[in-house]
């Protein structure tokens, strides 16, 4: 489960960044006070226009950065006070995420397999699951600078998940791929949730929200705009579809 | 996890091919190469010299018949010359300028006379000194002629040498061959070691920071859990080993120059190159190193941390290296040692430690200086990269 209460984070800005973006202000907030929870075995769907704050939520929640204030419980672990433990829960996953070019899929699992501590045993049988499950055995040894984008997406996947993590964080996971690599990641989403792990995603697109989505938020310029289930949401929607109904949210929040 | 890090950084290092070409390649054929660059073109000059014909030019009249016969029946080891008669030093100047002539003589009037008479004659030498080496020639000639008369007018006065020489000086060196060798090439291997060395930091350190957030690998490995002191220390490991490995590649390359290609052939120099190549001496050497080549990727480590892209860490780094090839060329001037003083300036005292190390002259108490300087410089350039690689602003695109 993830538990975020009233989570702020601010930026300080630089006097460049000030005379960028035309203020005097010395801080730059782009998390202001948000508060949701996720459940095991249910999808929740963090969403958010570009420069939301979504990225940054994710990146609080995945311990890269230390909130300016609130709280976050990652599996019952204080994430701010026990960073490492609650990264040891986690599996990361981005659209932007890049592998190492230089070494193939194999080395990079067994990196990630020592990196999160996973015995040798447990490594064996869980590599053998993801990449019958992937279909990776055949580029297994090539190095990943050949493989296809396709193919790059399917050893992410098996690179997060190669910990058996309960908490499964995507942000944007799907941005700049392809409908069939795109599809790789839908299916581990779905995945995740039959496992019973708990997952968040963060996107724009509407599509993959409603396939997807037992939960959701709306975050617009750092603020919770609305947070609820998509059974909810549904039954609030005044627009005739779930885009349209997002764009108008987000509009009357302006 | 350090060494889990440490492994994988390594493998990807090793893969990378800019990164094997200044860790390995270049190191190995920079000193067979300036070597053979070297003994080709002194073995050039030294046959041009040899086969060369010098056109004298002489400006006379008929008195000067004796100093042209004296100038064209000197003993061949003197080199080709060929004299040439010219009408007057208008011309001759002309024809040096054009480098028909490589130097003249005017030769006075009252030359025969002086002889004569043991009175000395003025004689006017023209020579164009961008033409490096001919004056030395012309000296050469000049000084032979006279000391042919000077034995003439011995004789002629009966005067033995040892009558008019009231001291004789015989110089008796001290110093032994390691320490005079060593005093004059030992600039040259520091200055080797702190140029590969700092460049085998350059590229591993730019690709292990700035390569990986560039290519959006650092964001995954922040949210593994790991430590950012493991990772930092895991990857700076790898920057440190690649310096040392430019630096042991560069001495590979010299250990190659003298066992297989032979390049050295004085005996006196290659029994002083052998005591440097001792274990003693390696171990002293990279007990000097290792903390400067620390100390460099402790300097790097920041910039490539900031940089956005490999090509702003590559313009920022790249020209830092001046910072650090100036002052090893310090090793390359006679006379500035280390001492009390020396000791305490970074880099210079590392050059100027292998360079007494190699002459076999090192304090023991002016290393310690030099080692804890550049350690505590390594220490404090440590804290910087880990409090920049800390800092979260730093570490996404």
């Amino acid at each position: 489960m993830i538990e975020v209460k009233n989570l702020r984070k601010e930026f300080e800005l630089s006097k460049k960044q000030q005379k960028e973006f035309a203020t005097t202000e010395k801080v730059a907030i782009a998390v202001d006070s948000i508060s949701f929870t996720c459940q095991p075995g249910r999808i929740f769907s963090l969403l958010g226009p570009n420069g939301a704050g979504k990225t940054t939520t994710m990146r609080m929640l995945s311990t890269l950065f230390q909130p300016t204030s609130g709280s976050i419980m990652i599996g019952g672990v204080d994430a701010i006070k026990n960073p490492k433990e609650a990264r040891a829960k986690i599996g990361f996953l981005t659209g932007s995420t890049g592998l190492y070019a230089r070494l193939t899929p194999n080395e990079v699992i067994k990196y990630f397999a020592d990196l999160y501590g996973v015995k040798k045993d447990d490594f064996e049988k869980r590599k053998k699951y993801l990449y019958d499950l992937l279909d990776m055995n055949d580029f297994a040894n090539k190095r990943i600078a050949k493989l296809s984008t396709g193919m790059k997406q399917k050893v992410s996947i098996c690179r997060t998940m190669i910990h058996d993590p309960e908490i499964i964080i995507f942000d944007e996971p799907t941005s700049g791929l392809d409908v069939i690599t795109a599809e790789n990641i839908i299916k581990l989403i779905l995945d995740c949730k039959n496992q019973g792990k708990t997952v968040i995603f963060s996107s724009h697109i509407m599509s993959e929200v409603d396939l997807l989505c037992d939960d959701l938020a709306i975050i617009h310029k750092g603020k919770m705009v609305f947070e609820g289930t998509m059974e909810d949401f549904r039954n609030q929607m005044q627009a005739p579809n779930l885009t349209s109904e997002f764009i108008r949210i987000i509009t009357e929040n302006k | 996890m350090i060494g889990t890090i440490f492994k994988k950084e390594l493998l990807d290092t090793l893969r990378d091919k800019r990164t094997l070409m200044t860790m390995i390649i270049i190191p190995v054929m920079v000193f067979p190469v300036i070597m053979t660059l070297f003994l080709k073109v002194s073995e050039s000059f030294s046959e041009n010299a040899a086969t060369k014909t010098v056109n004298i030019g002489v400006v006379a009249g008929s008195d000067g018949e004796g100093f042209v016969n004296s100038l064209k029946t000197l003993p061949a080891v003197y080199g080709k010359r060929k004299v040439i008669m010219i009408s007057d030093t208008v011309n001759m100047k002309q024809l040096i300028r054009m480098d028909s002539l490589q130097f003249g003589v005017f030769v006075p009037i009252d030359y025969e006379k002086s002889m004569q008479d043991k009175t000395p004659a003025k004689m006017d030498v023209f020579f164009n000194a961008t033409e490096l080496g001919m004056k030395d020639r012309a000296e050469g000639y000049l000084n032979a002629i006279s000391e042919l008369e000077k034995q003439k007018r011995y004789q002629e006065l009966d005067i033995q040498i040892e009558e008019i020489t009231p001291l004789f000086f015989d110089y008796k060196n001290v110093a032994t061959d390691k320490e005079t060798i060593g005093k004059l090439i030992g600039g040259f291997l520091p200055y080797l070691f702190i140029v590969f060395g700092f460049v085998g930091c350059m590229y591993p350190a730019i690709d292990l920071f700035t390569g990986e957030k560039e290519r959006g690998t650092l964001e995954t490995l922040l949210t593994t859990p790991v430590s950012r002191w493991q990772i930092l220390v895991g990857k700076m490991g790898v920057i440190v080993l690649s310096g040392l490995m430019a630096v042991t590649f560069t001495l590979v390359g010299i250990f190659l120059s003298i066992k297989v290609f032979d390049m050295v052939q004085d005996p006196r120099i290659l029994e002083v190159i052998y005591q440097i190549l001792s274990a003693k001496f390696l171990l002293m050497m990279y007990l000097l190193i290792i903390p400067m080549i620390i100390f460099f990727a402790g300097v790097m480590i920041p910039i490539a941390v900031y940089a956005k892209s490999f090509k702003e860490a590559q313009s920022i780094i790249t020209p830092m290296n001046m910072f650090f090839i100036l002052p090893a060329m310090v090793g390359f001037f006679p006379g500035i040692s280390l001492n009390m003083v020396t000791a305490f300036i970074p880099v210079v005292n590392i050059v100027l430690a292998t360079k007494e190390l190699i002459a076999g002259t090192l304090d023991i108490k002016l290393l310690i200086i030099s080692f804890i300087v550049m350690t505590s410089l390594a220490a404090i350039a440590v804290t910087i990269s880990y409090k920049r690689f800390d800092k979260e602003s730093n570490l996404v695109s």
